[in-house]
């Protein structure tokens, strides 16, 4: 006899809210409220990422969503599926005390606490500076990428994991 | 003349941004230049005007990974200037947030930074592969030390809870009760991670050292005590001018710290460690010396065996305050501002920080001065690599360049509180 159980999602939000379109992630972390099934972890971290990798163990699915570095245009939304694309790495220029999330997740990958299908939802950001408030073009991204994370928690979740019983 | 350059462009696996620069003739290194290039951030002067309740909060923003040290620099130095001593429940409570600091940071460093230099891997990620029990050691030990930092901080970086006085809020007995589980864990992961080190080859170096560090009559230094040093320094933290000064040197936007008459001197995990054996509970001395240590360690290599064994002791110590804890009545004591001069000197995790705050009646900042360790340390950084890079001028410009990196990680220099990193050229002539 087989059963079927829905698949682990962990939404995690990154970002400062002290530092502009930084907080872009935190912002959609607050849409998001309500709008995910109860069973759908959801963190927000403007801390430490190191030291909350331990905490990815366990889950099938992992939807992050971070602001970006300027590239095209300020609210552009950029989604990476790790299945087909890998982030960059060694992009965390102010610190080694700090992993960015492309060093991040090729550690947990290392130690086996990474989840097997990673998106990332990155929104382009236009300014980082502290105390500043955020873009309007890219607060105006929130909705659409809150919008596309409870998509992609639906198709992650029905991605039906058969368990032996 | 022949002259041959190497140039390291960064040093990875250390914070902030700088360049090593190695002047050699006749086959010695006549100098090595610790470049640091890091913009200078105006914390003393951006101090200036501000409230002295503000203090805590804007020094804290100095370092990510040691901001705890900064905060109780801070808070002693003003409860100095106006007379007030915190005692009881508060001064432990300052003691294990402080514990908390010195887990994460030197987890962070023995494990992700300093470990693949003995291994032979460019970095943590690929060390992983191989050791990976010990990496989430590291990792576990570090949002342990984190997560101590949250409850008493009122988040892991840059901390808010932190006050003149003692905290905004105190933690209930079940707060810490629940982290202490975690911390008899954290034990046996630092015991582990100890012993791990312990089995790395170190490069045959030493030298005579003037280790300088705090001294408490009862316990092993973090937030009070006496400066001393191993040679007959023996001062208390308002007189820390009278026997040490900062010098401007040109190829640092970090200043130099010297003993006056005397030059470098080293603070950090090696001297305090070397200053303060006998302040180690037995328990702790006895893992020390499992590990191939005596009482006094002068090979700066060794330096993560040091800082694995603080670990141990921070995870005791803060298990032992746990234990003792009673939530005391008020969050803080009163501190009524005065006009007057204070002095804080505590360990963090690299060496003693100290500071030096002027104030007017109302409490406004009128003078401020810091000196964190990584300025203290930057002389002796720089003999290191004298004697580091010196019997190697007759190997490749790369087996040159990777060692030098090694002895600059031993220090766990954080550039961005210095000043604050790493360009290596060595000028062959």
């Amino acid at each position: 006899m087989k059963q079927t159980a829905r698949r682990k999602v962990l939404v995690v939000c990154l970002g400062n809210p002290d530092r502009g379109d930084d907080g872009v992630g935190l912002l959609v972390a607050k849409k998001l409220a309500g709008l995910l099934p109860t069973d759908v972890a959801i963190a927000s971290l403007s801390g430490d990422i190191l030291s909350l990798m331990a905490d990815w163990a366990g889950f099938d699915a992992m939807i992050c969503i971070d602001a970006a570095a300027p590239l095209t245009a300020p609210g552009r939304i950029h989604r990476v599926d790790l299945a087909t694309s890998e982030l960059p790495r060694n992009l965390s220029p102010g610190s080694s005390h700090a992993l960015g999330l492309g060093d991040a997740i090729a550690l947990a990958r290392v130690l086996q606490t990474a989840p097997r299908d990673i998106m990332i939802y990155a929104v382009e950001a236009a300014a980082f500076d502290s105390g500043t408030p955020m873009t309007p073009e890219v607060a105006a991204a929130v909705d659409e990428v809150a919008a596309c994370v409870v998509a992609d928690v639906e198709r992650l979740q029905q991605i039906v994991a058969k368990l032996a019983t | 003349m022949a002259t041959k350059t190497i140039r390291v462009d960064f040093l990875a696996r250390i914070e902030g941004e700088a360049a090593l620069d190695l002047h050699v003739a006749d086959g010695q290194v006549v100098t090595a230049q610790l470049n640091i290039f890091e913009p200078p951030r105006f914390f003393e002067a951006l101090l200036r005007g501000r409230g002295y309740a503000e203090i805590p909060d804007i020094v804290a923003r100095i370092c990510g990974i040691c901001p705890v040290a900064y905060q109780m620099g801070a808070v002693h130095a003003i409860e100095n200037a106006v007379g007030v001593a915190v005692g009881g429940q508060l001064r432990a409570l300052r003691r294990l947030i402080y514990c908390g600091e010195w887990i994460e940071s030197h987890a962070l460093h023995v494990v992700m930074l300093h470990a693949p230099d003995f291994l032979g891997y460019p970095d943590a990620i690929a060390m992983a592969c191989d050791h990976g029990d010990m990496v989430r050691n590291g990792l576990a030990l570090k949002k342990t030390g984190n997560e101590l930092i949250r409850i008493l901080g009122g988040r892991e970086i840059h901390p808010v809870n932190v006050k003149p006085g003692g905290f905004y809020r105190v933690p209930q007995r079940a707060e810490l009760e629940q982290v202490a589980e975690n911390l008899k864990q954290a034990t046996e992961n630092a015991i582990g991670l100890l012993r791990w080190v312990a089995t790395f080859r170190f490069p045959e170096f030493e030298r005579d050292y003037e280790f300088v560090a705090l001294r408490h009559p009862d316990e092993y230094p973090l937030n009070e005590g006496r400066i001393v040093s191993n040679r007959d320094i023996d001062i208390a933290i308002a007189d820390y001018t009278s026997q040490f000064e900062e010098r401007h040197v040109a190829h640092s936007t970090a200043l130099h710290a010297v003993v006056k008459r005397r030059g470098a001197y080293l603070v950090g995990p090696l001297a305090r460690y070397a200053l303060n054996f006998d302040r180690l509970p037995a328990s702790v001395q006895a893992l020390a010396v499992a590990a191939g240590l005596g009482p006094v360690c002068r090979n700066p290599f060794r330096s993560i065996i040091v800082r694995a064994v603080e670990i141990v002791y921070a995870c005791e110590e803060a298990l032992r305050i746990i234990a003792d804890y009673e939530p005391p009545d008020a969050a803080a004591v009163p501190v009524e501002p005065s006009a007057g001069t204070g002095f804080g000197c505590t360990e963090a995790p690299r060496g003693i920080c100290w500071h030096r705050y002027e104030f007017d009646a109302d409490g406004t900042v009128r003078a401020a001065r810091i000196v964190p360790p990584t300025s203290q340390n930057q002389p002796s950084i720089e003999a290191d690599l004298v004697g580091v890079a010196t019997p190697l001028l007759d190997q490749s410009d790369d087996v040159i360049r990777s060692r030098c990196e090694q002895s600059i990680r031993n220090y766990d220099p954080c550039i961005s509180c210095s000043a604050h990193f790493l360009k290596l050229a060595v000028h062959r002539s």
